[in-house]
């Protein structure tokens, strides 16, 4: 009797991985990833070629362009990469990175040179910082010099410092009057925070290139409200761009599952999170009764069921004319890159690139050539470069 | 046979119980979050969305039920072996039931630890939460029970 019991322990002891299975699938499908080698390919309306500029990163989250032809990319583990185009990746990490807090989806995040960094060799980083108990999004700013970070100063810290290693936003993108806005996330178990004005979880914030606050950010001088929130309502943004023609900022942000969103960011606006959204939870149950209430902006897209955008670029070039100012939205479970047409009424999701290279894309950016450069997400990832196949 | 077909029956209708009870339990609390963020959230829209989850979340969550009663209720039947037949008649009920409650804060914690986000259900996303939901193991459990104890 005793030995039966045993054995059906066992067996029941399998059990709760295979109950437990569907309702990670979403989830684990977020981390899993499988690139192949691309060739010439193929959009419904471009012809393309996919060239191999690096390998062997692990989960490369973001890509700066510099000057003299090099690049660099972030690894979420902490590393902050240099990239030759012709000697691929340089063994030794960039040097002066600040202390990372890497687990889960924390770590570093975005590199991005300063609009003036040929004079001032200002670059930007964002990173995961603190403990397991308690951590945030950090921004720093460092100097670029003899091939390492100098002067590094952390600018900003997100709080309150949160629990866990999710959902931290951490994208930047500098405005025409040399201020920047950085996103946050709602660090998953927080995401009534959100909506909570003395908090920085769920919020795009603005700064001075310096870390001080704007005179006219939307809610400077209001009662309960930190003077650097410029947007609210948001759960995790990791894609924005500014649009220098139209003055536009734009950016999306992860949905649960489904309600994945681009929006049209203005400053002091609610986009809505978690009171409207067109996602369910992971497990199926309603976050909130509503996709709109009256007070929450639209998004200009919603994706159901979710992409998983992860960067995004609006591309400016020469040699994919026929893209001039479409927005190109990485996504990691869609593994595609999404062609979005922006328009003065809103915007359209027109096409999937990269579908056969088959990867989480984590990032795409415009490169100073005109090229289109993607990250793919996984522990051997890759930095490709796409070219029209005929050019 | 008619033993163990009984005893089937049983215990999905304690899953049945658990896991509606269950996921009416973490609508309330999703509800209550959003309504305390300011929205109205009126009575027909409260149980519409109640109702949502039912086939939204319960299926998931009688997976987890299923699990965790089945650990729990093995582990409960082997500890009150110990018991003389006088004390496993008053125990059974209650130790049934903190088998169920125990198994399915296990399964939370299970869950939270496979998955990537910090927690999988929002509604164990604080103690009160999570003892909340505890009732819902400890509802499968007790309804195991009491129709075995209707049995003898």
């Amino acid at each position: 009797m005793h030995n039966a019991l045993r054995t059906v322990a066992r067996r029941a002891a399998l059990i709760p991985v295979l109950c437990l299975a569907p309702a990670l699938v979403p989830v684990l499908s977020l981390m899993s990833a499988h690139a192949d080698e691309g060739d010439a390919s193929a959009s419904a309306t471009t012809e393309y070629h996919t060239s191999v500029i690096a390998e062997g990163l692990t989960h490369p989250w973001s890509l700066a362009f510099l000057p003299d032809g090099r690049m660099l990319v972030t690894e979420r583990v902490g590393r902050l990469r240099l990239i030759d185009p012709q000697d691929g990746v340089r063994d030794a990490p960039v040097s002066g990175v600040p202390a990372v807090f890497a687990s889960g989806q924390a770590g570093l995040k975005d590199v991005v040179l300063a609009p003036d960094f040929a004079d001032t060799g200002e670059l930007y980083l964002t990173y995961s910082c603190g403990t397991a108990r308690a951590n945030g999004l950090c921004l720093a700013r460092a100097r670029w010099q003899d091939d390492a970070l100098q002067d590094v100063q952390t600018l900003f810290s997100a709080r309150p410092t949160k629990r866990g290693d999710a959902h931290y936003g951490g994208r930047i993108a500098f405005l025409p009057d040399d201020t920047l806005v950085l996103t946050l996330g709602d660090g998953f178990d927080y995401r009534e925070a959100a909506q909570d004005m003395e908090s920085h979880l769920g919020k795009t914030v603005r700064l001075n290139r310096d870390g001080s606050i704007p005179a006219d950010n939307p809610f400077v001088g209001h009662d309960k409200a930190l003077p650097e929130i410029y947007t609210l309502g948001h759960r995790n943004v990791q894609g924005i761009a500014f649009d220098d023609r139209s003055q536009r900022l734009y950016a999306h942000e992860h949905g649960p599952r489904g309600g994945d969103e681009l929006n049209l960011l203005e400053p002091g606006k609610n986009y809505g999170w978690p009171l409207v959204t067109h996602g369910k939870d992971y497990t199926g149950a309603r976050i909130t009764p509503y996709t709109t209430l009256p007070g929450f902006e639209p998004p200009l897209v919603d994706w159901t069921p979710s992409i998983a955008p992860a960067g995004m670029t609006q591309y400016r070039g020469d040699l994919f004319p026929q893209w001039d100012g479409n927005l190109l939205v990485a996504a990691l479970a869609g593994k595609r890159v999404h062609r979005v047409v922006l328009s003065e009424d809103g915007a359209q999701d027109v096409e999937s690139l990269f579908a056969e290279i088959n990867a989480r894309f984590r990032d795409v950016r415009t490169g100073p050539d005109g090229a289109v450069y993607l990250l793919t997400d996984s522990p051997d990832g890759r930095l490709l470069r796409i070219t029209p196949d005929k050019p | 046979m008619w033993g163990t077909l009984r005893t089937l029956i049983y215990f999905i209708l304690a899953v049945l119980c658990g896991s509606l009870v269950g996921s009416i339990i973490q609508s309330q609390f999703n509800l209550a979050a959003i309504s305390a963020l300011g929205a109205e959230v009126p009575l027909p829209v409260w149980l519409a969305t109640t109702l949502e989850d039912i086939a939204g979340f319960a299926p998931l969550y009688a997976g987890m039920m299923a699990v965790s009663l089945l650990l729990g209720l093995l582990a409960a039947a082997l500890f009150l072996r110990w018991l003389t037949p006088a004390q496993r008649t008053a125990w059974q009920v209650p130790v049934y039931a903190l088998a169920g409650a125990l198994g399915i804060f296990v399964a939370f914690q299970a869950a939270n630890a496979a998955a990537p986000m910090p927690t999988l259900i929002a509604a164990t996303r604080t103690g009160f939460g999570t003892l909340a939901m505890m009732l819902s193991g400890a509802l499968g459990g007790w309804v195991f029970a009491r129709l075995h104890a209707l049995d003898q």
